[in-house]
């Protein structure tokens, strides 16, 4: 073989690695939708376990072909701001480059793990509006989500080429920011809108239960979720060989900055293991807030998921484990909102904190190169503040138009009649 | 052959040339015992936290 061929076959090789390993993280990913369709189908009443899972299956169906229609453009286009870059048609749906192609093997399978990404955020945004959002207007507000506002966030902050990365340092490796913050905010933004299910507040203002039918739906579906969570945290980092940048032959995260897999791993466990331990500790032993401890563990670390101390991991997932059941406690007193499975504190509050962790602890940790500024407080803060925007603007500012439409809420009465047996003629069980 | 430092302490490097331990602290051995030593605390105090609710439980429910 001579050197010629050798090259030719290495970089076939690599190439050829990195379509299967995005392959498999997306696969992998469908995991995190079992997960949040068993969490929420458990955590609804059984009159309406059926139409929560409906909601989960169709927010997954029409993400896909929006992501690919206008999802993937807007990642690729919007790096600078609101005004799309010239791709020379790349992206868009009609273009060779959105079809399969021997002389492109990535864009198919990023555009999948993107894809996945994209139908998590509408997963987080599902369960804070379970038994009362009407399907149809579930599925528009998904879609907005998905395939137009948290690719736009990420195109700022998740791309090496983003305002937000190369004007403020902005570092976000596994996205506490660009996904769980920008979908927890949508979500409490939908719901100032959308009102508490019926029942839920009484006319002097304190608060009733409705609790789930079936907790083990939700204890298993957690588990699913962080399972999933190794497959969307995979597919955050970019296979050795691949990056356009000089000298460097290792992991690197979407940033160019090089990484190692190990970190993810130290780090992910870590975090979940101190988020599951804080939600213990505050919630008196509720295993539904100890498995979203951990979840909300793993994001307070997601931010610098790539360079913490183990140690350090474990006690910001703590941190974060504490902090949400208060958190949910104080949102759900102050604005009477009805987020059944806290899905704001664990997805936008945990990710504020994994923002700001990052510029409390690792200021200073340098970007690809000189042309991009060290990570800061400042530039987290800033950050945090832009993901918040790009989430709870366009949830509440639709969903009121929506609500002025008479496009948002089942009427009282249907909910009273439960979701499943009126609309679905459906019932969750025949026991 | 570099490694990393953020706060609290100087900084060990500013570019990911000739890096190996490329984390928080790297290379603080001081700092990284204090955080192993919040580590351990949080698991005792957790433990001892849930085994004092254990026992009011057991006096409130006599």
């Amino acid at each position: 073989m001579t050197l010629e061929e050798l090259t030719t076959a290495v970089i076939t090789q690599t190439y050829v690695a990195a379509e299967g390993w995005y392959y498999i993280m997306t696969g992998l990913m469908v995991a995190i939708h079992v997960g949040f369709l068993m969490y929420e189908v458990g955590a609804s009443r059984m009159q309406n376990a059926v139409s929560s899972g409906v909601k989960n299956l169709l927010a997954f169906a029409f993400m896909i072909p929006t992501f690919w229609l206008f999802g993937w453009y807007i990642y690729l286009a919007f790096p600078h701001g609101l005004i799309p870059m010239d791709m020379e048609g790349y992206g868009v749906p009609w273009n060779v480059s959105m079809g399969p192609m021997l002389s492109d093997q990535l864009t198919g399978v990023f555009w999948a793990a993107f894809t996945l990404f994209a139908c998590t955020t509408a997963s987080v945004f599902s369960g804070a509006v379970i038994e009362r959002i009407r399907i149809s207007s579930f599925v528009f507000l998904a879609v907005l989500l998905g395939s137009v506002c948290w690719n736009l966030g990420a195109s700022w902050g998740w791309h090496y080429d983003g305002w937000l990365v190369t004007k403020f340092g902005y570092h976000d490796v596994a996205a506490a920011g660009v996904v769980h913050m920008i979908a927890g905010w949508f979500a409490f933004g939908v719901i100032l809108n959308l009102g508490p299910r019926v029942g839920r507040y009484n006319a002097d203002g304190s608060m009733n239960e409705l609790e789930g039918h079936d907790l083990r739906f939700s204890f298993v579906g957690l588990l699913m979720i962080i399972v999933g969570f190794f497959g969307f945290l995979g597919a955050c980092l970019i296979w050795p060989g691949i990056p356009a940048y000089e000298g460097v032959n290792t992991w690197t995260t979407i940033y160019f900055v090089p990484a190692t897999l190990s970190s993810f791993a130290f780090n992910t466990l870590m975090g979940l293991a101190g988020g599951m331990i804080g939600a213990f500790w505050i919630s008196k032993g509720n295993p539904f807030w100890m498995m979203s401890g951990g979840l909300a563990g793993i994001f307070s670390c997601a931010s610098g998921l790539d360079i913490w101390y183990p140690g350090l991991a474990f006690v910001l997932g703590f941190v974060g484990g504490c902090i949400i059941i208060p958190a949910n406690n104080w949102l759900h007193k102050v604005f009477k909102i009805d987020d059944p499975v806290g899905a704001v504190a664990v997805h936008g509050v945990a990710g504020i904190w994994g923002v700001l962790a990052m510029g409390i602890f690792a200021s200073g940790y340098p970007g690809m190169d000189d042309t991009i500024p060290a990570a800061s407080l400042y530039g987290q803060f800033v950050g945090a503040l832009t993901m918040f925007a790009v989430g709870f603007i366009p949830g509440w500012g639709v969903s009121f138009v929506m609500k002025m439409m008479g496009w948002l809420r089942v009427p009282d009465h249907v909910q009273q009649a439960g979701i499943d047996k009126a609309e679905l003629g459906l019932k969750a069980t025949n026991y | 052959m570099s490694i990393f430092n953020s706060w609290p302490g100087e900084k060990g490097a500013t570019s990911y040339g000739d890096i190996d331990a490329y984390f928080t602290s790297a290379n603080s051995e001081g700092t990284l015992i204090f955080w192993t030593l919040v580590c351990i605390g949080i698991l005792c105090f957790t433990t001892w936290a849930a085994a004092r609710h254990e026992s009011e439980t057991d006096k409130n429910t006599k």
